[in-house]
């Protein structure tokens, strides 16, 4: 597998490393990739609950309406 | 994962807490109609290395009656629309196109974006499609091609682009180019 190759600028850089992690995912076990990838995801969902928004304040960011 | 054909692929990854709520939303779901998940949880079921907050999903057209059933049942089951709460305003959201989420109670992130599949080039999903098979079920999505294209010639978002880079790179020699090609004249014209 290849190795990391930094972007020159972030655009770059955030492909970069898309790229490598579909290798590495490509390449490696689900087992493995899947563990790294839900210490990301777990922790969102555990922000999610740990500071909710309401309906009301979730539509707004989204500018949708809210009939709640 | 296993490549099994252009319509199945079997996913031997560890489910985290959204692949969970995932299986139990659709077990709800496809009880009462056909359904085809779209869009960047395709992306993160495959390992993507980003968060959502919503999942998107394309049912098909339902009538009140059928509708008011599955509202119920989600209800019951914990789940509470976070754009309304009768059913009649449900209804009007869903028949004139827009979304609508449902989440688990009292929360609202992350929550499924449902939407009737109204126009043809939505309806398509439900044809071209992959069953994901997981650990705990199986997964209706819409086709790998038809993600790529949506994503990186119509949605075109930077976040979107790079969930189109991934899916190309992660199963780059299974993918039928003509397929992307013959959506991505699709997309344009729209």
């Amino acid at each position: 597998m290849n190795f990391l190759k930094p972007g020159k600028d972030n655009t770059e850089d955030r492909l970069n490393f898309v790229r490598y992690w579909a290798e590495y995912c490509r390449t490696h076990t689900d087992e493995d990739w899947s563990r790294q990838q839900n210490i990301l995801i777990n922790a969102m969902m555990h922000n999610a609950k740990t500071f909710p928004l309401s309906p009301k304040e979730y539509l707004k960011l989204k500018k949708e309406p809210c009939n709640r | 994962m296993q490549f099994v054909n252009p319509n199945k692929v079997l996913l031997e990854r560890e489910m985290n807490e959204l692949d969970k709520l995932v299986i139990d939303f659709i077990s709800i779901l496809k009880k009462h109609v056909d359904y085809v998940i779209i869009s960047g949880y395709v992306s993160l079921l495959f390992g993507r290395s980003r968060t959502t907050e919503d999942v998107d999903v394309f049912i098909k057209e339902l009538t009140d009656k059928h509708l008011a059933e599955l509202y119920e049942n989600l209800t019951e089951k914990g789940y509470w629309c976070i754009n309304a709460e009768e059913l009649q305003t449900i209804s009007e959201y869903l028949n004139s196109g827009s979304a609508v989420r449902f989440a688990k109670i009292n929360s609202t992130i992350p929550n499924f974006e449902v939407k009737f599949a109204l126009k043809q080039l939505d309806l398509e999903a439900f044809k071209d499609f992959v069953v994901v098979e997981t650990r705990l079920g199986q997964l209706k999505i819409s086709s790998l091609e038809r993600q790529i294209a949506y994503k990186r010639f119509y949605l075109k978002s930077p976040k979107d682009t790079e969930d189109a880079e991934f899916i190309e790179n992660l199963f780059k020699d299974k993918l039928n180019k003509d397929k992307i090609n013959k959506y991505k004249i699709l997309l344009k014209s729209i």
